[in-house]
């Protein structure tokens, strides 16, 4: 075996490592992206079933107006964020004020016992714990894409896939962050 | 070490070294086999090989089908169900996987298991009497656990453990009876062969130590599964709950068979009838007591 065959085995071994890295944090990217999408699709979900919670809590206990009104004007700013932070910040926001809403109701044993609020309370339970739970797999695998990026070998791909370090999904409420499973 | 990761990456860490000794047993009974009996000691060897894979691998990859038959449980669909859909539909998200099919055992105790060939074949079930005594955070922990069984690929695992066990204990079960009934032709050419009673053994022993084995990766794949549930749902107090559910049950799966009990969370067989070696699940006590430690120092 002579030099150069072996250099071409050395560059084409490099090429190699090289396509592995790349992929690795362009897969890794993706799946940021994915994991970001699935928080959106349950925030939508979850602002999808609140004109009907309002609706019936209204019909049992209408001048609680503060707690209602603040769903809804929360409901209304999470719609229209658009940029990480505002989207965390507005889903923080209605996840309290739901709470608030839900705390209201428990005054009303009347409300309680409505089949549209036993209906309504199993898929707000499931959504609450839908929406923490994507947010959980987001900053998962934005912790994992982070990680990458700036630990060796694939910190010196950065550059060549256009990869850089993500924001994690912080919302503003200690509570949720040690118990996710919000009791309705 | 009270935090999920840590024991994450314990188990892993101890399910591979018990594979490894596995793998080392395996080329032990080999070496038993060829230099004790010669050429046909080295004839029994691809044979057994053949039998383990063909018997073990069949079953692994039709283990949803399968299993559905053995246990008696029947898949439902979401209408069925509709909550116990939500909260695996929840497990998903969180870990990331794909929705599996969903099936119930009627059945009066309490009990759940996971099964399929990977995350795209997985299957997980119920009995009736889990779903009807546990509240949804004992339920999601239940959910948690079997997930982990298939994001943990424990199918797998349980299958590369099967196949080698029964490889150590088809070479040790031809050879002995060969040591019967035949053990006198070799008796002519014993040139650098070892004496045939130096191996009998460790064709005694190695079946035995083989099992032991299979047992302790069930059980490390278990306290695995209790880690990763808890990565999922980070509500340790709620897989906590549901053990002490369990463990102060004790009516016992009727469907039940040694074949099928390391698949489910709480071990159907009876507790006394196996000693702590032979057992597939750690004890449950054991469990509630790692749980207690996460929730009195969650990770973050």
């Amino acid at each position: 075996m002579d030099a150069s065959l072996l250099i071409i085995i050395a560059v084409g071994l490099f090429v190699v490592y090289a396509v592995v890295q790349y992929n690795r944090l362009v897969r890794l990217n993706v799946q940021v992206d994915e994991a970001f999408a699935q928080i959106e699709v349950q925030l939508k979900r979850r602002a999808d079933l609140i004109p009907n919670l309002v609706e019936t809590v209204k019909g049992y206990a209408s001048h609680e107006r503060e707690a209602l009104e603040k769903v809804v004007q929360a409901r209304a700013a999470s719609t229209t964020a658009s940029t990480l932070p505002a989207i965390a910040a507005a889903d923080g926001a209605l996840t309290n004020a739901l709470r608030g809403l839900l705390a209201v109701a428990e005054a009303y044993p009347d409300l309680k016992a409505s089949s549209n609020f036993l209906q309504l309370q199993e898929e707000l339970a499931t959504t609450e714990n839908k929406v923490s739970f994507s947010r959980q797999f987001y900053n998962e695998t934005v912790r994992t894409l982070n990680t990458a990026v700036k630990t060796i070998p694939t910190s010196f791909f950065v550059g060549l896939a256009k990869v850089g370090a993500r924001e994690f999904y912080e919302v503003d409420d200690p509570a949720a962050r040690n118990a996710p499973n919000v009791k309705f | 070490m009270a935090n999920f990761r840590a024991l994450q990456a314990a188990n892993k860490r101890k399910t591979f070294g018990l594979l490894f000794f596995m793998g080392l047993l395996v080329w032990l009974i080999a070496y038993v086999a060829i230099s004790s009996f010669g050429g046909t000691g080295a004839g029994v060897i691809p044979l057994a090989v053949g039998i383990s894979l063909i018997s073990v691998w069949g079953s692994y990859y039709a283990s949803d089908k399968l299993v559905l038959k053995m246990t008696r449980a029947k898949v439902i669909q979401e209408s069925d169900n509709p909550k116990l859909f939500n909260l695996v539909n929840e497990v998903c998200i969180a870990s990331g996987l794909p929705m599996p099919k969903v099936a119930i055992v009627d059945d009066p105790a309490p009990n759940a298991f996971a099964t399929g060939r990977d995350p795209n074949h997985a299957l997980i079930a119920f009995t009736t009497g889990l779903l009807d005594v546990m509240d949804r955070d004992e339920l999601q922990g239940v959910v948690a656990h079997e997930m982990s069984h298939v994001a943990n690929r424990d199918t797998l695992v349980s299958a590369i453990a099967a196949t080698t066990a029964g490889i150590v204990a088809l070479i040790s079960d031809i050879l002995m009876r060969m040591l019967w009934f035949g053990g006198s032709r070799n008796r002519d050419h014993n040139g650098n062969q070892m004496p045939i009673f130096l191996a009998i053994i460790p064709l005694i022993l190695a079946p035995l130590a083989a099992t032991l084995l299979k047992a302790a990766i069930s059980r490390k794949r278990e306290a695995l599964a209790d880690a990763t549930a808890v990565s999922f749902t980070r509500n340790p107090a709620g897989l906590r709950a549901a053990l002490e559910v369990l463990a102060r049950d004790n009516t016992v799966v009727q469907a039940r068979s040694s074949a099928v009990a390391h698949m489910y969370i709480e071990s159907p067989l009876d507790a006394s009838a196996a000693s702590k070696l032979f057992a597939t699940h750690p004890p449950i006590q054991e469990r509630i007591e790692t749980l207690r430690r996460m929730e009195a120092n969650p990770s973050q």
